[in-house]
C-alpha cells in the first residue's frame, strides 16, 4: 500500500515537473528566447574547427613558401651543375 | 653580407621563427584565456594581426627598395623589392583567409566590405599586379623598372584606399593595441599578440633572406650563362 | 618656365588634332558609354531597385570602363613605327611629355564623362536642374584623377607583351577611392544636397588627383627610359 503510494506520487511529481519544464520552453519560444545550451555548444564546436584551419592554413601557407623557395634553389643548382 | 652568409642567416632566422611559431601554437591553445564575448574563436586574433602586420612591412619595404632601385639601379635593391612582395602575398593571402574564418563567428558572414578587409584584398592585387608586370616584359630591366613603379603608385595609393573604405562603412573591431591612451588588451592576450608579432616578422625576414639569396644565385647562375654562352 | 609650357603644349595639341582629325578614341568611348547604359537599363530590376538611385554609381563605373578602353590606347599610336622614340629623343623633358599626354587624355575622358552624364541623366531619370555646375566639377576632378593614373600605367603596359589587358589589374585596385569619393560626393549632389555636405569628400578627390599627377610626372622617366 506504501509503495504504491511512492510510485504514484513520484508518477505524479515527475508529470507536474515535465508539464512544468515545458510550459517554461514554451513560454520561452513563445517570448523568442532561444534555448540557449543547444546554441552555444554548437557555436563552441564550430569555432574550435574555425580556428584550427586558421592555424593550419598558417602552417600550409608558410611551409608552402619555404617549399617553393628550396625547389627554385634546387633547381638553379642543377643548372649549375650541368 | 655574402650570399652564403645570407642564406645561414635566412635559414637561421627562418628556424628561429618557426621555433617561435610553435611557441605561440602552444601559448594560444594552452597559455591564454579565452575572451569573454567572442569564445575561442578569438584566438585567430593571435594569428591573423600579425599576418596583417607583416604584409603592411612588406609593402612599405618594397616601395622603399623600388624607389632606391629606381635611384641608384642596383639590382640588389630590385631582388630585395622582389622578394618583400613574394612574402607580402604570403602573408597577404593568410589575413585574407583567416579573417573570414573568424568572421563567419563573429559576424555571421565568410565576407562583409569591412574596411581592413577590403585594404588587405585591393593590397593582394598590388601585389599580384607587382608579380604579373615583372612577368610579361621580354627585357628583364624593363620589367624591374615596371614593378618598382607598380610598389611604389600602390604604397601610395594605400593611405588614400584606408581613408576612403573606413569613410565607406565600419564593422572591424577597434584597433586594441595602437591607441592613444594604451592598449585595452588584458595583459596574458597582449603578450601573446606581440610575440604572435614577433614569430612572424622573424619569419618574415628569415624567408625573405633565403629568397633573397636564392634570387641572387639566380642572377649569378644567368650571368654565367650568359657569359659562356 | 615657358618653353616647358610650349613643350607641354606641344603634345598635347599633336594628340588633339590626331583625335579630332581620326576621332577614333573619342567615336569608340562615346559608343560604348551609350550602349552601356542601355545595358546598364535592363540590367537594373525596376520593380526592387530605383534607377536614379543607382544612376550615380553606374556614371562613375561607366566612366572607369570608358576611359581604361581610351587611356589604354594613349601609346598605341605611337608604339607603331618607333615614333615614340622619336618623341622622347625631342628636347622635351619626359615630365612635359607626360602631362601634354595627361592633358590629352582628360580633355578627352571629360568629354566622354559629360556625354555619360547627360546621356544616363536621361536614361535613368536623374534630376540635373540641381547643383549641375558641382556635379561637372567633381566628375572633371575624377577624370583627372582616373586619367593621372591610366596613362602612366598604359605606358607601362604598352611596354609589356600583355599589353591592354594588363591594364585593369593594375589600375582597378587603385582606383577605389576614386569610386568611393566620387560616387560618396555625386549622389547627395544629383538629390539636391548643397555642396557643403560633400565638400570633403570632394577635397579627398582633389588630394588623390593631385597626388596621381604628381606621382605620373615623377615615374614616367623610368617607365619610357631605355
Amino acid at each position: 500500500m506504501i509503495m504504491k503510494n511512492i510510485v504514484l506520487r513520484s508518477l505524479l511529481l515527475s508529470l507536474a515537473g515535465l508539464a512544468v519544464t515545458s510550459a517554461v520552453t514554451f513560454a520561452q519560444e513563445a517570448a523568442g528566447v532561444p534555448p540557449q545550451v543547444n546554441r552555444l555548444a554548437e557555436q563552441n564546436l564550430r569555432a574550435y574547427w574555425h580556428v584550427f584551419a586558421a592555424y593550419a592554413l598558417v602552417i600550409l601557407m608558410i611551409g608552402g613558401w619555404v617549399i617553393s623557395i628550396a625547389r627554385r634553389l634546387r633547381a638553379i643548382e642543377d643548372r649549375g651543375v650541368e | 653580407m655574402t650570399t652564403a652568409g645570407m642564406r645561414r642567416g635566412g635559414i637561421v632566422l627562418t628556424v628561429l621563427g618557426l621555433a617561435g611559431l610553435i611557441a605561440l601554437y602552444w601559448m594560444c591553445f594552452f597559455w591564454v584565456s579565452t575572451e569573454v564575448n567572442q569564445g575561442v574563436v578569438q584566438r585567430i586574433f593571435y594569428v591573423h594581426v600579425p599576418a596583417a602586420w607583416t604584409s603592411f612591412l612588406a609593402i612599405g619595404f618594397a616601395a622603399l627598395a623600388s624607389g632606391m632601385y629606381l635611384w641608384l639601379r642596383d639590382d640588389r635593391l630590385d631582388r630585395a623589392a622582389l622578394c618583400a612582395i613574394e612574402g607580402g602575398l604570403v602573408f597577404a593571402t593568410l589575413v585574407l583567409t583567416t579573417g573570414p574564418l573568424w568572421g563567419k563567428i563573429a559576424w555571421g558572414t565568410y565576407w562583409t566590405w569591412e574596411p581592413r578587409l577590403t585594404l588587405t584584398l585591393l593590397l593582394w592585387f598590388i601585389f599580384v599586379g607587382y608579380i604579373m608586370v615583372r612577368n610579361s616584359t621580354e627585357d628583364p630591366d624593363k620589367g624591374k623598372r615596371f614593378a618598382a613603379v607598380v610598389a611604389i603608385i600602390g604604397a601610395m595609393d594605400i593611405p588614400f584606399i584606408h581613408l576612403s573604405v573606413v569613410w565607406f562603412r565600419s564593422l572591424h573591431p577597434e584597433p586594441v593595441v595602437a591607441k592613444p591612451d594604451g592598449p585595452t588588451l588584458p595583459g596574458d592576450m597582449l603578450v601573446t599578440l606581440l610575440f604572435g608579432v614577433l614569430v612572424f616578422s622573424l619569419l618574415f625576414f628569415g624567408l625573405f633572406l633565403f629568397r633573397y639569396a636564392v634570387e641572387a644565385l639566380r642572377a649569378e647562375a644567368d650571368l654565367r650563362s650568359r657569359s659562356t654562352a | 618656365m615657358n618653353t616647358y609650357l610650349t613643350q607641354v603644349w606641344a603634345i598635347l595639341r599633336k594628340d588633339l588634332v590626331l583625335e579630332i582629325r581620326s576621332r577614333e578614341r573619342i567615336g569608340a568611348m562615346c559608343a560604348f558609354a551609350v550602349l552601356t547604359g542601355v545595358l546598364f537599363n535592363f540590367s537594373i530590376d525596376t520593380t526592387t531597385v530605383r534607377p536614379n538611385e543607382v544612376a550615380t554609381g553606374l556614371i562613375w563605373m561607366t566612366l572607369i570602363f570608358g576611359g581604361l578602353l581610351g587611356v589604354g590606347r594613349t601609346f598605341h599610336l605611337e608604339s607603331q613605327d618607333g615614333a615614340l622614340q622619336g618623341i622622347l629623343m625631342s628636347p622635351a623633358p619626359k615630365d612635359a611629355i607626360f602631362l601634354g599626354k595627361l592633358i590629352a587624355n582628360f580633355v578627352l575622358l571629360y568629354v566622354v564623362s559629360l556625354l555619360v552624364l547627360g546621356v544616363f541623366g536621361l536614361f535613368f531619370g536623374i534630376d540635373l536642374d540641381r547643383n549641375l555646375g558641382w556635379v561637372v566639377f567633381v566628375l572633371g576632378i575624377g577624370s583627372l584623377g582616373f586619367v593621372a593614373v591610366g596613362t602612366l600605367f598604359a605606358a607601362v603596359a604598352a611596354g609589356t607583351h600583355l599589353r591592354e589587358t594588363l591594364l585593369p589589374v593594375l589600375v582597378f585596385p587603385l582606383m577605389v577611392p576614386m569610386v568611393i569619393y566620387g560616387v560618396g560626393a555625386m549622389t547627395p549632389l544629383v538629390s539636391g544636397r548643397p555642396f557643403t555636405e560633400v565638400e570633403g569628400n570632394v577635397r579627398m578627390l582633389g588630394a588623390f588627383a593631385l597626388a596621381a599627377v604628381a606621382a605620373g610626372a615623377v615615374l614616367f622617366r623610368y617607365v619610357v627610359e631605355d
